[in-house]
């Protein structure tokens, strides 16, 4: 059976625009290869500026690699199946209310996306949208509210209402709890865990917390300036890393 | 001895509801070179607790406090001129948000160096740019950042969040302050760089006696050598005392409530679902009356309508009407 996602040899480098360094590549990332089953979580975590963000941009479509190949359910994502991927992998950023159209009420932002990713009809999609927003803890009445209205929590959660309402097969999220309250945050990782039971979504995060990290993420990557230095089980990368950076990450964040 | 004294601070602003008191009677102290961690979800009052010891007011802002000491100055009685000086001199914040207060028209290498105090050099204006140049490398070694040199030639667009915070810190101890603000400084940081600039806060505390008020959201992001921890819940303080007994011994439901929801309780098992308070932080115009936790937590009772006396015994001081007892 083919694996859900497979990563290989991904790559990415910059040129730098200005300054004394004018015309000089930076290389973001360093050919890597990874894989990832439907159902799983997978948590990259590195040091600022090691190619985290870069890596989740790439598998969302955001940017073009500049090297390798990425394969949704054996099929190499090209950018110009955009429509597809934009139904299979969806993002959800950190900062969740510039992500959001302050001038379009929550429900018809949802409602935009199911326009255009399906045929059915303005009664149905309104549906949709009611029943996603139930899924993620919200009201129907929030279908009415305008983004500036909500609290950041509810306004993440719309952010996940807005992920998952085209039923997407991978959700990546870069840093998407950094924000958040410790109560709320605990309240989004618990809706993630029962999106992951009932609708068997892949989620691939983004975090520098151990704890979040250990509590959720099946696998972990992890980022060295721009290379992969270790991927695997969480439990093999918790209990037996191989490297000393890794213990040093999964471990320096506990007091 | 106490070198920030603060007594039944309250701040009230003007909202839409009419007057809200956002900072409740709070009271904190903090020792010299001592480094102390306030701990509060967002709308808690801690970035105008620090606006208000940092004397950056708005003057419709009503301040009252029994005491607002800083070393022998009483802050409320000094005009904002005195106030500009005694902060200019003795304090340093460092922000939420770095990016911000970088300017993105000048190379990192200028900002740092303009932030160096113009008294420490000497010699001629050569020898003066090459002595800031020197010193602003040195202070980026010192804040962890290696490649020193490569990285005062660029702009803040081209350096990462956690990179800027790190720079940020370099230009806030750059004139040796003896009283830190820190506000959520680390929270764009993995675990091992936020360990380093912990490390480093310290070094620095101990050292050169610099005391360091560190605000945080959450219990997993404080400094593992800070001596005091203090919680605060919608402008009300919920329980002070030293981090160990906070830690170990919480006597209040919103501590133990912190220490469940951040994943410190290692009795959690992977992927099962984790404790949390219900519902959502209230608006300030939505505040509850008495305790302002009531509605969220676990332990509520009718009494706690009313706001809960403050129980001090010697380092610790909580308000609760129904405490954790000794044994849960
Ligand atoms: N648009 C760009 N132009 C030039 N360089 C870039 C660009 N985007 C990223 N980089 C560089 O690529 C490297 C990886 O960046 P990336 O944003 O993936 O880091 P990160 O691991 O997400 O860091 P952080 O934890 O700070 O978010 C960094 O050195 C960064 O400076
Ligand atoms: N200048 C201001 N005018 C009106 N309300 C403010 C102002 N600054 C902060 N507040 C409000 O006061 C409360 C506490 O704010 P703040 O100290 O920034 O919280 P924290 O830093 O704990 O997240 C919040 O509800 C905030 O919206
Ligand atoms: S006073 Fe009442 S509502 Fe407040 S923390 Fe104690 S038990 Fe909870
Ligand atoms: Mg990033
Ligand atoms: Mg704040």
């Amino acid at each position: 059976m083919t694996k859900l996602l497979e990563v290989e040899q991904l790559s990415k480098s910059y040129r730098h625009k200005t300054g004394l360094f004018s015309g000089t590549k930076i290389v973001a990332l360093e050919p890597l290869s990874f894989s990832l089953e439907r159902g799983e979580t997978l948590a990259i975590m590195g040091e600022t500026g090691s190619g985290k963000s870069t890596i989740a941009r790439l598998i969302a479509g955001a940017e073009k690699p500049s090297g390798g190949e990425i394969r949704l359910n054996g099929k190499p994502l090209q950018a110009t199946d955009y429509a597809e991927r934009c139904r299979n992998i969806r993002m959800i950023f950190q900062d969740s209310l510039r992500s959001l159209n302050p001038q379009i009420t929550v429900g018809k932002q949802l409602k935009e996306a199911v326009r255009f990713n399906t045929n059915w009809d303005a009664a149905t999609q309104q549906q949709h949208v009611v029943e996603t927003l139930r899924k993620v803890g919200l009201l129907p009445d929030h279908y009415h509210f305008y983004p500036h209205m909500l609290s950041s929590g509810q306004q993440q959660r719309v952010c996940i209402a807005r992920a998952i309402v085209l039923a997407p097969q991978i959700i990546v999220a870069d840093e998407a709890f950094v924000s958040l309250d410790p109560s709320i945050r605990a309240q989004i990782i618990n809706l993630i865990l029962d999106l992951q039971q009932d609708m068997g979504i892949s989620f691939i995060f983004v975090s520098h917390s151990t704890e979040i990290v250990k509590h959720v993420a099946d696998k972990i990557l992890i980022m060295h300036r721009g290379k992969m230095i270790e991927f695997g089980p969480t439990q093999v990368l918790v209990n037996h890393p191989k490297e000393t950076y890794t213990r040093h990450l999964l471990q320096t964040g506990t007091l | 001895m106490n070198i920030l004294d603060i007594r039944n601070l309250t701040i009230e602003l003007d909202t839409s509801a009419g007057p809200v008191k956002v900072i409740d009677k709070l009271s904190l102290q903090l020792a010299e070179g001592e480094i102390h961690t306030l701990v509060g979800e967002s709308g808690s009052g801690k970035s105008l607790l620090a606006k208000a010891i940092l004397g950056f007011i708005n003057p419709r802002w009503k301040i009252t406090a029994d005491r607002l000491w800083w070393r022998h100055y009483d802050l409320l009685g000094l005009n904002p001129a005195q106030r500009r000086i005694v902060t200019g001199r003795d304090m340093a914040m460092i922000f939420q948000n770095p990016g911000s207060y970088l300017d993105p028209n000048h190379t990192i290498g200028e900002q740092l160096s303009e932030a160096i105090p113009s008294g420490e050099l000497k010699g001629f204006y050569l020898r003066r740019r090459t002595d800031r140049k020197v010193r602003a490398e040195r202070l980026l070694h010192r804040v962890g950042i290696k490649q020193a040199k490569e990285i005062m030639q660029r702009y803040p667009y081209e350096i990462s969040e956690g990179l800027a915070q790190k720079i940020s810190i370099a230009m806030a101890i750059a004139h040796s302050p003896k009283l830190l603000i820190a506000d959520e400084p680390t929270t764009a940081m993995e675990p091992s760089t936020r360990a380093q600039i912990y490390r480093l806060l310290g070094k620095l505390s101990a050292s050169q006696g610099m005391s360091i008020l560190m605000i945080t959201q959450d219990l997993t992001t404080m400094i593992p050598n800070s001596q005091r921890t203090s919680l605060v819940y919608c402008g009300q303080l919920m329980e002070s005392g030293t981090t160990e007994q906070i830690l170990n011994k919480p006597s209040h439901p919103y501590t133990q409530a912190m220490l469940e929801m951040s994943l410190l309780d290692q009795s959690v098992a992977p992927k099962s679902r984790l404790p949390t308070l219900s519902g959502a932080i209230p608006t300030l115009q939505n505040l509850p009356i008495g305790c302002r936790l009531g509605p969220r937590c676990p332990r509520a009772r009718r009494a706690c309508i009313q706001t809960p006396p403050t129980t001090r015994k010697k380092q610790h001081s909580f308000a609760c009407h129904f405490p954790l007892s000794e044994d849960e």
